[in-house]
């Protein structure tokens, strides 16, 4: 029992940051009806940035984190810019396609400036996990799951509470509509890509300092996560993002109990698949593609 | 011709499979973030084939194919209905489940006093088939091409007849076509398969090129360049993905200066490119235009 | 007012608009008319930013507006009522009308309540999501949601389709009455008789140009109706 309430809370660390990157996804692909095939890789080089920063300077988190959070911005408004603002009124492969583009840039640029492999990264807590009971908390999950919650909780209070939000919720809903009622879409667009670069940015972050690495691979990670969650809580919704994120951390926690890792990925991905074969009623499938 | 040369002429010839299967996909309407499972299928199939049990090439060849087909409608079958980006997600979902089933693979045999066989992450190694029968790099470069240049020819006249009509009319809406008449789906079914053929017989050749592969190599990256390179080569005719990865691989690896930097250029390349080309190069507008 | 020269707006090969020019004169009711097909819609559509015009020219009291983004139109002082009403179906009526203001400072309450009472339905549901609304309350909401912000000119396409009598009606009314408190109008209607009782002057607009032009009385009522519905 107490393997079934660890493994939850462990699932429940991890489904935060899984929830967070799923966030970022959603509000994009919400806004623009496409998805940010850049959006991983922004984050990964964001966090070379901060490591490159640690490894040539004796800086605080709180530096590294700015360090992080102003690249991964200005990564997201150059995919902005290059991938999805000229192929506004266009073709969403086209877009789709020129974001992955810009990941290869983003990979090899990093790659260039920071060759190895991995690289260390400080930590979060240098203390050890705390006790409770027969479970052990560690400190960096707790903070996981409170910023997450933080981070919901001010992005519902931005969407309800301020009329930037409610522009949000127009073109989410209907763009052309949201046009025709004087909402500028490229505006709202700019300013929802750099909100969902610097939540990406602080999942990141708080996932480099918990795991003290960062490896080329964080990229390819966050963007499979990132949509994985984003897709089993259903394309487009925000709350189904971060249940779908929670509910991924959940499955992979207790999955890799009793599976091992690498199944503990394949039946996540099973899922998925099996959830759009049946075309789950969640998961607006019948919608607009 | 010197054996660099050689070389990239035969990685250009190889990766043009994969776009090859990316463009059929492409102009029937569909996006797929999978095509590498079946590049990588067609390579642990043949390599299996000729590595393990001693069978001949075209044999591999031939199983390549039939595996990647088969693979190819296994996802699509179920997953037919959704459109767009789900479809693609699903494709991708597959894709992932194949990778890890790579990783997940751990069978070999003795042979000479040697295992050989895939052994997970650790790779497949041993791959010589061609090697140990003497097929110089140049010979090796006909036989990719010779396949290649049968496969475009077999394209561009299926492009020319009703069925190449009927699948840019179901690229282009699929209600329509639907509305007219066309088995929708099972045309896309077909397609799929023939798509996850095209893109294993690339594999099945990669593999004996390399004699080693490994699971890390048929990942969303290498998904990524398959469709880059119809989008960027162009999807009106069946030479755009062959001018997207000669650009890629032929223009920047081939030119020393910019190896370093080939992702930083073909990344850039593409995106710019397709701002002002959203459908390639040599687009349907072009093409028109040059036949006339 | 509005000075339309040689407009052309195409979809890929397709020209809607072959070289559309007409003018709007300040304070009027102009009705288009024209078979279906005839790119009345595609005029409102590039008119209101939508749509990006291939060459021609849109100059509102004197400012080329051709082109430019949707939100600054309405800054401009002209709101569409678009065919398909197109509401925000996961926002309530209230949320909708507020939106529909967006672009204005000052306090929105004044308008509303009034809106609320030339369309008391809307008042009935106005925490109610306007996806579930019928169609003739969405398009109540349409027309309410371009009021908002208070237009100078007041663009609508097909505001009767499908609607209910009465409720054509009471929009027929409500045009009537912006009219007498200055606002411009151009509509696009099908039905032609309700349009032409109310319009001060019509074009006819037949496979993407302008076929006629008038006031109600210089062409027989029949042979516009004939040609509007017929084309020929």
């Amino acid at each position: 029992m107490s393997d079934f309430l660890q493994n939850t809370l462990d699932g429940l660390a991890a489904g935060a940051s899984y929830a967070l990157l799923a966030l970022g996804f959603t509000l994009i692909f919400g806004v623009l009806r496409r998805a940010n095939l850049s959006y991983g890789p922004a984050i990964m080089f964001g966090a070379y940035a901060a490591a490159w920063t640690s490894l040539n300077f004796h800086v605080g988190l709180g530096v590294l984190f700015a360090v992080m959070l102003a690249t991964t911005v200005l990564a997201g408004a150059y995919v902005e810019r290059l991938a999805f603002a000229p192929h506004r009124a266009g073709s969403a492969v086209a877009a789709m396609v020129a974001s992955f583009a810009l990941w290869m840039q983003f990979e090899e640029v990093a790659t260039l400036v920071l060759p190895r492999h991995l690289y260390a990264f400080p930590a979060l807590y240098e203390g050890g996990p705390l006790p409770l009971g027969a479970l052990t908390v560690r400190v960096e999950a707790l903070v996981m799951i409170g910023v997450a919650i933080a981070i919901c909780g001010a992005v519902w209070w931005l969407l309800y509470r301020t009329r930037f939000g409610a522009a949000v919720r127009a073109v989410i809903d209907n763009p052309i509509a949201a046009g025709l009622s004087g909402i500028s879409v490229p505006a709202v667009s700019i300013r929802i890509f750099a909100l969902a670069s610097a939540i990406g940015a602080v999942a990141g972050f708080l996932i480099v300092t918990t795991q003290e690495q960062v490896t080329p691979m964080l990229g390819m990670w966050s963007t499979l996560k990132g949509l994985l969650a984003m897709m089993l809580g259903g394309l487009g919704s925000l709350p189904g993002a971060v249940i779908g994120g929670l509910a991924l951390g959940l499955i992979e926690a207790h999955s890799q109990w009793y599976l091992g890792p690498q199944l503990r990925d394949f039946l996540a991905y099973f899922l998925l698949f099996v959830l759009l074969a049946v075309r789950a009623p969640w998961m607006n499938t019948r919608s607009a593609s | 011709m010197d054996e660099y040369a050689i070389g990239v002429l035969t990685n250009i010839g190889l990766i043009s499979f994969l776009g090859l299967s990316a463009y059929v996909l492409l102009i029937s309407g569909e996006l797929s973030f999978g095509q590498q499972a079946f590049f990588g299928i067609g390579a642990y199939a043949a390599g299996i084939a000729t590595a393990m049990f001693a069978w001949p090439l075209p044999l591999a060849i031939a199983i390549a194919m039939a595996g990647g087909a088969t693979a190819a409608a296994l996802v699509a079958w179920p997953t037919l209905r959704l459109r767009g980006l789900y479809f693609a997600m699903a494709t991708l979902a597959a894709a992932e489940m194949f990778r890890i089933a790579f990783e997940l693979l751990h069978w070999q045999v003795e042979l000479g006093g040697e295992r050989v066989g895939p052994d997970g992450t650790q790779g497949f190694r041993g791959i010589r088939w061609i090697f140990e029968r003497g097929v110089e790099p140049l010979g090796f470069l006909a036989l990719v091409w010779l396949l290649l240049l049968a496969f475009v020819l077999g394209i561009w006249w299926m492009e020319r007849s009703r069925l190449g009509a009927t699948l840019r009319a179901v690229g282009a809406d699929p209600e329509l076509a639907r509305s007219l008449g066309v088995d929708v789906e099972r045309l896309k079914l077909a397609i799929v398969a023939a798509s996850g053929a095209l893109a294993a017989l690339g594999g099945a050749l990669f593999a004996h090129h390399n004699t080693y592969i490994e699971p890390r190599n048929f990942d969303l990256m290498l998904g990524v360049h398959s469709l880059a390179y119809p989008l960027i080569g162009g999807l009106g005719t069946v030479l755009g993905p062959l001018l997207g990865a000669a650009l890629d691989i032929g223009v920047l690896e081939g030119s020393r200066f910019l190896q370093g930097y080939r992702m930083i250029v073909f990344g850039g390349l593409v995106a710019l490119l397709l701002i002002f080309r959203p459908r390639g190069l040599l687009d349907e507008n072009l093409v028109h235009r040059l036949k006339k | 007012m509005l000075e339309i020269r040689d407009l052309v707006t195409a979809y890929g090969k397709i020209e809607a608009l072959k070289g559309v020019s007409l003018d709007i004169a300040r304070g009027s009711i102009t009705c288009l008319l024209g078979p279906n097909g005839a790119g009345k819609t595609t005029l409102m559509m590039t008119i209101a930013g939508v749509l990006k015009p291939r060459r021609g020219t849109v100059k509102f009291q004197g400012e080329a507006i051709g082109g430019r983004t949707p939100d600054v139109i309405v800054a401009r002082g002209i709101a569409l009522v678009p065919e398909n009403r197109l509401v925000f179906p996961s926002m309530t009526v209230l949320e909708n009308l507020l939106a529909g203001g967006y672009q204005r400072r000052d306090d929105l309450s004044a308008d509303i309540e009034r809106l609320f009472g030339r369309f008391p339905r809307l008042k009935e549901r106005s925490s109610q999501l306007a996806g579930t609304l019928s169609g003739g309350e969405q398009q109540m909401l349409a027309v309410a949601r371009a009021l908002m912000s208070r237009p100078k000119l007041l663009l609508m396409d097909e505001p009767s389709l499908g609607l209910a009598p009465l409720v054509v009606e009471e929009i027929f009314r409500t045009v009537a009455e912006l009219h007498r408190d200055g606002t411009t109008i151009f509509l696009v209607e099908q039905n032609a008789h309700m349009a032409l009782k109310v319009a001060d002057h019509f074009y006819l607009m037949e496979q993407g140009r302008v076929s006629f032009s008038g006031n109600p009385g210089s062409l027989a009522e029949d042979e516009v109706i004939r040609r509007a519905y017929l084309g020929a």
